[in-house]
């Protein structure tokens, strides 16, 4: 009944609210290295060659099905530039999760990836997850930093590497996905130590009747 | 905290930027909350199916969930090692071979899983001060509003254009001198609340121009995956808990009267508090028109110090009881009520938006102390469902000699975002503050409560047409149906002595149409029961989705023509008015008639003072 009224009424079923999780997710690095591209690829499933500055902040949503679960992502853009800075930091404490991207062509970028992961241990909560992305990896004939250059520095900084493209959409969707699913993981590592009980959710008890178990008080 | 972040150093047009994005962030939070919300709703729901009696509870041995008696040798039930209640095998959720817990200690934790409270608690190691769900966003917005020199719009605000809307409006005024600091929803509003006015015939025409106009062209964007129903959940947002601007006259007049008359307001005994029992009294002693605040005391006959120290106290609800207890411990460095060192302290608390004496507890009076032990829990009866729309306020007063007080400082918790935990309770020191110099934000004035049952009544056959897709709504004849059952907490009328009370109910459908009912006078009661039925016939689900339901409470005056209102409350959609919590909450309420076809859905719905809001 519920479902008929809802499709002939363009109602719905709770919209926008029906996902299981929100998560917050956090793009940062150099100014140009990608990261506006690389939302909207992700987003929007778009690119435009023209690089406009992104001012501040800025932010998209997407809902994704993962393991099982609806899970909204707000994920916030912000600006590389150091005079944004006092707004950009602010968004690291409610981000669940970070993406560090520097660009394949350009050195410097690469070098302040230290700098940005030093941010994060600053102005992050302790158990921040960050992939480090090379961007721009269709670029092959101006790269200037290895990919194994980055996997050593990912590998230092206790982040997990990928290299990507925004223009091509090359491991953007792994990107965002992975991410997810390590927040995932210490999503239940959390709910471990705090309360057992709430563990056995993900591998998804129902209510129903039939999973009550046989013994009274639990011996062990 | 708050000066670390701001926007002053940006450029207009970045600041501009900034600004939509932060809006646009609101947005989301709130839908957010919502969901959060509407969780807990559910998992209240949840408990309540299960909800035993006190007297139940010791009488016999049964499951705590679904009431099943127990044995005692078969069938004997164990103790769940979440909330220690006895639950048959039924009602358990197996998590490992070694671990149950019982449906609602289960659904609790993924309640909390789901919210991502989590993540608030990690983040806690961090930053154990932080408040749990603050969002750099709500302080961004915040502190622009204090810091920036928006100048007021004028109480009737120019013509509505395109380009006077919205945000452009901010930009291009951001330079203006005019230096007060009103807030830039306090700008939408009033224009919302004048496009209201001047399209009241073309309510959706109005929508339409908020939305793209306020939003621009990222609600274009979003758009395509929002609902109508949530969109105007989120226009509500954007201009949750500022009051209107009639709100904000009235409530100051409210305030300028009461001043005057409070020194009988405060005469009452102060060394009772009222049990739990007597919340729901019915206040025929009070003779007064005590909708009019009690608690803006504070000049007049009313002493002022300043404002130091603070005060501990736990807040705990009891599910099954419905009981909010408030559990006041102590205060310490209090500012000296008068000179000469004097201060017999004690603590006066409300539960806001109601300041009528029923919502007041106060505790005993504490001889010559500044860091006075109190020790006493203040009760209040109150469904969990009705705490969303409540603030407490505790506030703290020096007792001097004859009848002379002195506000030694406050503290106002909203209730919405108040993690109220099973059977636990935390007590924390909470610093005082002077009180608020205009009147509190969102606060509406309440006037007692409606109890109501609705019902969407479809016939089968039309059920069958509505899964074929049939939109002919000349077959769909469905009938609303709302049971007014009585209303209890109702002002009292100084002049009538008791009340002769009747219920108004008015349907207005999405042409503006407007269907109305009316229930018999009852006589000279002071909580009537009407147990009256208003009928709305001929209606479809397709407009009900876009109607709004106004049920308004009159007085008939034996000696004037005309009739008094005493409160009016409104279920349904498309409401620009009210804050965030009241429009949402009435939303849902009225999507929950809507869903659920053919079922009494039952609601107790808070009256407002605000005639002006109401159609009769
Ligand atoms: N070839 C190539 N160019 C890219 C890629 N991603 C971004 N760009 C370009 O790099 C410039 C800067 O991108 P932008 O996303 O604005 O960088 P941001 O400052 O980090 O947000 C733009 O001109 C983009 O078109 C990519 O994967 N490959
Ligand atoms: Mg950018
Ligand atoms: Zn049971
Ligand atoms: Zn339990």
């Amino acid at each position: 009944m519920a479902s008929a009224t809802d499709s002939r009424y363009g109602q719905k079923e709770s919209s926008d609210q029906n996902f299981d999780y929100m998560f917050k997710i956090l793009i940062i690095g150099n100014s140009s290295v990608g990261k506006t591209s690389f939302l909207f690829r992700y987003a929007d499933d778009s690119f435009t060659p023209a690089f406009v500055s992104t001012v501040g902040i800025d932010f998209k949503v997407k809902t994704i099905y993962r393991n099982d679960k609806r899970i909204k992502l707000q994920i916030w853009d912000t600006a590389g530039q150091e005079r944004y800075r006092t707004i950009t930091t602010a968004y690291y404490r409610g981000a669940m999760g970070f993406i560090l991207m520097y660009d394949i062509t350009n050195e410097e970028s690469f070098n302040a990836v230290q700098d940005w992961s030093t941010q994060i241990k600053t102005y992050s909560w302790d158990n921040a997850q960050v992939l480090l992305v090379g961007n721009k990896c269709d670029m092959e004939d101006e790269r200037v930093v290895s990919s194994e250059k980055g996997r050593q520095l990912a590998e230092h900084l206790g982040f997990e590497f990928f290299e990507a493209s925004a223009k091509d959409n090359i491991n953007v969707k792994q990107t965002f996905e992975r991410l997810v699913d390590i927040i995932c993981e210490k999503m239940s590592e959390s709910l471990d130590t705090a309360d057992p009980a709430v563990t056995g959710a993900k591998q998804g008890p129902q209510l129903t009747d039939q999973q009550a178990p046989p013994h009274q008080d639990c011996a062990c | 905290m708050a000066c670390e972040f701001n926007l002053n150093f940006l450029k207009e047009l970045e600041r501009e930027a900034v600004l939509e994005v932060l809006y646009r962030d609101q947005m989301v939070r709130k839908t957010e909350e919502e969901r959060i919300r509407k969780m807990k709703l559910q998992l209240q729901q949840l408990r309540w199916k299960g909800a035993k009696t006190a007297r139940q509870e010791y009488q016999e041995r049964s499951c705590a969930r679904c009431q099943k008696s127990l044995g005692l040798l078969m069938n004997r039930g164990a103790v769940c090692n979440g909330c220690s209640h006895r639950v048959c095998s039924e009602c358990r959720v197996c998590l490992n071979p070694c671990l149950w817990k019982c449906t609602i200690c289960y659904a609790h934790g993924d309640v909390k899983v789901k919210a991502g409270e989590w993540f608030f608690e990690e983040r806690a190691k961090k930053y154990p001060g932080a408040g749990r769900h603050e969002t750099v966003g709500a302080k961004l917005l915040e502190s622009y509003q204090n810091l920036s020199k928006i100048s007021v719009v004028p109480p009737t605000p120019p013509p509505f254009t395109e380009s006077a809307a919205g945000i452009s409006v901010m930009g291009k005024e951001l330079g203006e001198s005019k230096r007060f600091n009103k807030s830039v929803e306090n700008l939408f509003l009033s224009l919302t609340t004048h496009i209201k006015k001047i399209s009241k015939s073309q309510n959706d025409m109005a929508d339409r121009c908020v939305l793209t106009t306020d939003y621009g062209k990222n609600v274009e964007r979003r758009k395509q995956r929002r609902s109508q129903s949530d969109t105007a959940i989120n226009i509500a947002s954007r201009i949750k808990s500022t009051p209107s601007l009639q709100q904000l006259i009235t409530g100051a007049q409210n305030d300028s009267e009461t001043q005057s008359k409070s020194s009988w307001k405060e005469e009452d005994d102060i060394t009772t508090s009222p049990t739990s029992d007597a919340v729901f009294c019915d206040g025929r002693k009070h003779g007064s028109l005590y909708s009019l605040s009690s608690t803006c005391t504070e000049s007049g006959n009313f002493g002022k110090a300043n404002i130091t120290g603070e005060i501990e106290f736990a807040l705990k609800y009891r599910f099954r009881a419905c009981i909010l207890e408030v559990c006041i411990k102590g205060c310490k460095n209090l500012a000296y009520g008068e000179e000469k060192k004097k201060c017999n302290p004690y603590v006066k608390v409300y539960l806001l938006p109601d300041k009528s004496p029923q919502s007041k507890r106060k505790t005993a009076v504490k001889k010559s102390t500044v860091d006075p032990e109190f020790d006493e829990t203040l009760k209040y009866k109150i469904e969990h469902s009705q705490l969303s729309s409540r603030q407490l306020q505790i506030s703290v007063w020096h007792a001097g000699a004859l009848k002379y007080r002195v506000f030694l400082g406050e503290v106002v918790i909203p209730l919405a975002a108040w993690n109220f935990e099973e059977d636990s309770m935390q007590f924390d020191w909470y610093p005082l503050k002077p009180k608020l110099e205009k009147p509190e934000d969102g606060l509406i004035q309440y006037s007692g409560e409606l109890l109501v049952s609705v019902r969407l009544l479809v016939p089968a056959q039309s059920q069958s047409f509505q899964f074929e897709g049939n939109k002919d709504h000349g077959v769909l004849n469905c009938q609303l149906q709302v049971m007014i059952f009585g209303a209890r907490n109702l002002p009292m009328l100084r002049s009538a002595g008791m009340l002769n009370s009747f219920v108004k109910g008015c349907l207005i459908l999405p042409d503006q149409a407007e269907v109305k009912q009316k229930s018999p006078v009852l006589k000279k009661e002071a909580c009537p029961q009407w147990k009256h039925l208003f009928v709305f016939d001929g209606v479809t689900p397709a407009q009900l989705q876009q109607s709004c339901l106004h049920l308004t409470v009159w007085h008939k005056s034996i000696f004037s023509s005309s009739d008094q209102f005493l409160g009016g409350a409104k279920l349904g959609a498309k409401e620009f008015f009210g804050s965030m919590d009241l429009a949402s909450q009435r939303m849902l309420q009225w999507q929950e008639v809507l869903r659920n076809t053919n079922t009494w859905m039952d609601f107790t719905l808070v009256l407002h003072s605000n005639k002006e809001n109401f159609k009769s």
